[in-house]
């Protein structure tokens, strides 16, 4: 190679492209979605049943319900209990798990995929007949009542808590999925039946198998074995509509002898689904999700006032949020409020130069394969495409239209998605110190934790 | 049981001293790029800790031909994600880029260990300063059992031991770094003789190591590393603390948490794969022994925890356990000891050893699916053992270690006599 010249930048050598890899996607006779890949780099695999049956579907009053009743379902099956069910799937080499997020409940088993079968026969077993222990329940809302318990003591869940009440009050999103502890205390084995019973049919189950399995092979037998029998389907979503916001508002919670305060800003922003989904993402990307993003330099790089400062887009079935977290030096608090609210202003009326929408474009673009290399990886973006219900090509699609998303585009698309007149602010740490930096900003309630 | 993890490599060293590693894997269009710098924070000394940490940050401030915050900016603009870290032990550095920019990365690298001293400027170095005091506070002062860690090893090695020391450094030494002070580490830790490159993905070794000698090539060797002394009994044991053995330490916490720990044989010793497989055993799952007894059984703990830092100069075998609330600190304490006491008189499940062992392989062989984590663990056996070609003789470690072993190690490492105890406690309790 000849001597490098270091003054700049080297050029790139030719690319290679990367493409999604390939999967089957099948759709049964009762409604049971399969979705398989091949991606034999390690010789292990994954298999997922993914059920709608998330948070979302909380009923009034019962917050945690779905997260609770999704961990009751590996806690027993008519031949097996907790604890064996635990080793049967650690002596395939792997683990199996149920749990519940905001849009879906799902039971996973990692295994070596030499033990395909063994492990397809337990998650069949454990996600179709579970048995919902009385003994177990019991036990897990113990556990559940002392995390809730616990997460009043973690500054970041505080401040992440508090922003959901405001603004999402009287709908599901207004409290962790994992409930409170009122909720879980009014949650029986009777709510959890209920609950599985309605929101856990295979009928609108999808199975998600990654690794070295032959797709085409597995699915003919997932189909014959669990394809068939008639179910019934599960409730849709039903839609969540955010609490009605007017201007500004600040919420403290005290913690007088914090070393640091917890900020976060936010308001309710479009659903996955939404038109405009993707390429607000790029917009949070430019805005707070990469270090050299916008706000993480200005907070970090230029004023040392955190070690960090990111943006994040809910991306879920219903409106979640957009909100702007760190966790800033106390004496700092005011002036970082009003450097994200500078951002988010200069955001809206000021076109991006085509320097940073490139750097934007090809960042997320670029990360795509990076972020597509495990079994993991890909069983999540599949289970995306099944929970949202999105194309097959949807992921070319998508790095299509991030690269299609021009400055004009997302100064329009900032003026109606970035809205910093109705931000919701939300700062842990002394409230007497914050409160004094805060009130020239807006009204200001000191709340204490729920 | 399973295959042995595939992980070809090449291995060579420039004449100056610079050792470079090449992993080709042209499965996906993607090229690692991870430099292993042997310096940690033992390599400092009392009243100056922190430096190797906040050293760290400084690397991304730029060098001599990258402005301030273009070496993120370089890496993003092209779809790349860089980072780097720093341990008791060593730094590393390392960026995942579209293999067409395989030079990016090595440019953005060999800048920094070539070309960094016109880049360290007064200014820099206090913003980074200020960004490290607010991580300091995020991560371990405004945490929940955020200073756990810290006042067990304050506790488990003696004063002056380099692992006596939190690698974050305390808040007045960080608060206290010169620009001088900082130039100095460089100078003296940043050299191409104390680095491994290692270079993994859609690579040709022959090309990949023409444009890695281009790149770092005329970087001059530097001085011999100074060495780190440590200290250890003639018996060859770790040297221990004997002053304060017991803490309580009070915090803003809603439970009770038990720590107890031993000072054990370091990182690659055999003893510190039966650390690691037994750490495996006691919380790996949900049928491991510590959650199925503490948590399953009795319910008089919340969580529970065990494992083996990994570290050069000694391995750092800890038991955690979080007590539910009602449940006394010394009941968990006396339960975390009780197992310890039957796996050292030879009570041990073979079939749930099997099942941790499976667990430890599988987790080994899961962790290098990712193209960056497989670079690190070649700069890790390289950096560590002189050796890249360790994967295979670890995985054999794991495969081989009998229940006799396991017994044998508690046995000898873990008595009584050895342990620290850490118990951090409600403030208003305390």
């Amino acid at each position: 190679m000849s001597p490098v010249r270091r003054d700049g930048a080297p050029p790139p050598t030719e690319a290679r492209g990367f493409r999604f890899p390939a999967f089957l996607k099948r759709r049964c006779e009762n409604g049971l979605k399969i979705y398989a890949a091949r991606v034999p780099r390690v010789p292990l695999a994954t298999l997922e049943l993914v059920f709608p049956a998330g948070g979302h579907w909380d009923p009034p009053g019962l917050p945690g319900l779905a997260t609770l009743s999704a961990s009751l379902i590996d806690e027993g099956t008519a031949g097996s209990s907790s604890l064996e069910i635990a080793r049967r799937a650690e002596d395939l080499g792997g683990y199996l798990a149920s749990y519940a997020e905001w849009d879906y409940g799902a039971v996973e088993v990692g295994l070596l995929a030499s033990e395909l079968e063994a492990a397809f026969d337990l998650l069949t077993e454990v996600a179709t007949a579970p048995t919902l222990p009385e003994r177990e329940i019991e036990r897990l809302k113990k556990l559940r009542t002392t995390e809730l318990e616990r997460r009043r003591f973690e500054p970041g869940t505080l401040a992440d808590e508090q922003l959901a009440r405001v603004l999402y009050h009287g709908t599901p999103y207004a409290e962790s999925p994992l409930g409170t502890i009122e909720s879980i205390a009014r949650i029986g084995r009777d709510e959890a039946l209920g609950f599985f019973a309605r929101h856990y049919p295979l009928g609108s189950a999808t199975l998600i198998a990654v690794g070295d399995v032959d797709p085409e092979a597995f699915a003919d037998r997932i189909e014959s074995r669990l394809g068939k029998a008639p179910t019934p389907f599960a409730p849709p979503a039903a839609e969540i509509v955010p609490a009605d916001r007017k201007g500004l508002s600040i919420h403290l919670i005290d913690r007088p002898d914090a070393a640091q305060t917890e900020l976060r800003l936010g308001h309710a922003a479009v659903g996955r689904r939404h038109a405009d989904y993707v390429p607000l993402l790029l917009l949070n990307t430019l805005l707070g999700g990469k270090f050299t993003s916008r706000i993480n330099l200005n907070l970090r790089e230029r004023h040392g006032f955190t070690y960090g400062a990111t943006t994040r887009l809910g991306g879920r079935l219903g409106p979640g949020p957009f909100s702007v977290a760190a966790a800033v030096a106390t004496e700092s608090t005011g002036a970082a409020v009003r450097e994200v609210l500078f951002e988010l202003n200069r955001i809206r009326t000021e076109q991006v130069s085509e320097e940073e929408m490139e750097e934007t474009r090809r960042y997320i673009t670029g990360v795509f394969p990076y972020s597509s290399q495990t079994l993991g990886d890909v069983a999540k973006r599949l289970e995306v495409l099944s929970i949202y219900d999105l194309p097959d090509d949807y992921y070319d699609r998508y790095l299509e239209r991030i690269a299609s998303v021009d400055r004009a585009e997302l100064l329009e698309l900032s003026g109606r998605h970035i809205r910093p007149d109705e931000l919701a602010i939300v700062a842990v740490g002394p409230a007497e110190q914050l409160a004094r930096q805060l009130e020239p900003l807006g009204p200001v309630e000191v709340v204490s934790p729920a | 049981m399973t295959a042995t993890p595939e992980l070809s490599f090449e291995s060579h060293a420039l004449p100056n001293g610079l050792r470079v590693v090449l992993h080709p894997d042209r499965s996906l269009p993607l090229v690692t790029v991870n430099l292993w710098y042997h310096v940690g924070s033992k390599n400092e000394s009392p009243g100056r800790t922190g430096l190797a940490h906040l050293f760290e940050h400084m690397l991304f401030q730029g060098s001599a031909h990258v402005p301030t915050n273009g070496h993120f900016r370089y890496v993003q603009q092209v779809g790349g994600v860089a980072n780097g870290s720093t341990s008791h032990d060593r730094t590393n550095y390392y960026e995942t880029l579209p293999s067409a920019h395989l030079d990016l990365g090595l440019w953005l690298e060999s800048d920094r260990m070539g070309f960094l001293l016109p880049a360290l400027t007064q200014e820099n170095l206090d913003t980074q300063r200020d960004v490290v005091v607010n991580e300091r506070r995020q991560r371990i002062e405004n945490q929940p059992y955020g200073q756990a860690s810290e006042r067990l090893y304050a506790l488990l090695y003696p004063a002056g031991h380099p692992y006596s020391w939190p690698v974050i450094g305390t808040l007045e030494d960080i608060v206290g770094a010169t620009i001088e002070e900082v130039r100095a580490f460089f100078r003296t830790y940043y050299a191409p003789n104390n680095a491994v490159l290692t270079i993994a993905g859609d690579i040709e070794p022959e090309d990949a190591l023409a444009r890695a000698e281009a790149w770092f090539g005329e970087i001059p060797r530097g001085e011999a590393i100074p060495p780190v002394v440590l200290p250890s009994y003639p018996d060859g044991r770790p040297v221990r603390s004997e002053a304060e053995r017991r803490e309580v330490f009070a915090d803003a916490v809603l439970m009770p948490r038990v720590y107890i720990a031993f000072a054990t044989p370091p990182y690659g010793s055999r003893e510190w794969y039966v650390a690691d497989l037994l750490s495996s055993m006691l919380t790996g799952g949900k049928s491991s022994l510590l959650y199925s007894d503490l948590i399953y059984d009795r319910q008089i703990a919340q969580e529970a925890g065990a494992w083996v830092h990994l570290g050069e100069a000694a391995g750092t075998f800890t038991l955690v356990a979080t007590a539910r609330p009602g449940i006394e600190a010394a009941e968990i304490e006396a339960r975390l000891a009780g197992h310890l006491e039957r796996i050292a008189a030879g009570q041990i499940d073979q079939a749930a050893l099997e099942r941790a062992r499976k667990r430890a392989l599988t987790d080994y062989f899961g962790n290098l699916q990712r193209l960056d984590m497989r670079a690190d663990l070649l700069a890790r056996l390289t950096t560590f053992f002189g050796d890249p070609g360790g994967a295979a003789r670890e995985t054999e470690v794991y495969r081989t270690i009998s229940a006799d072993e396991i017994s044998r190690f508690v046995a000898t490492w873990c008595r009584p006599e050895d342990r620290v105890t850490l118990w951090i406690v409600p403030k208003d309790a305390a």
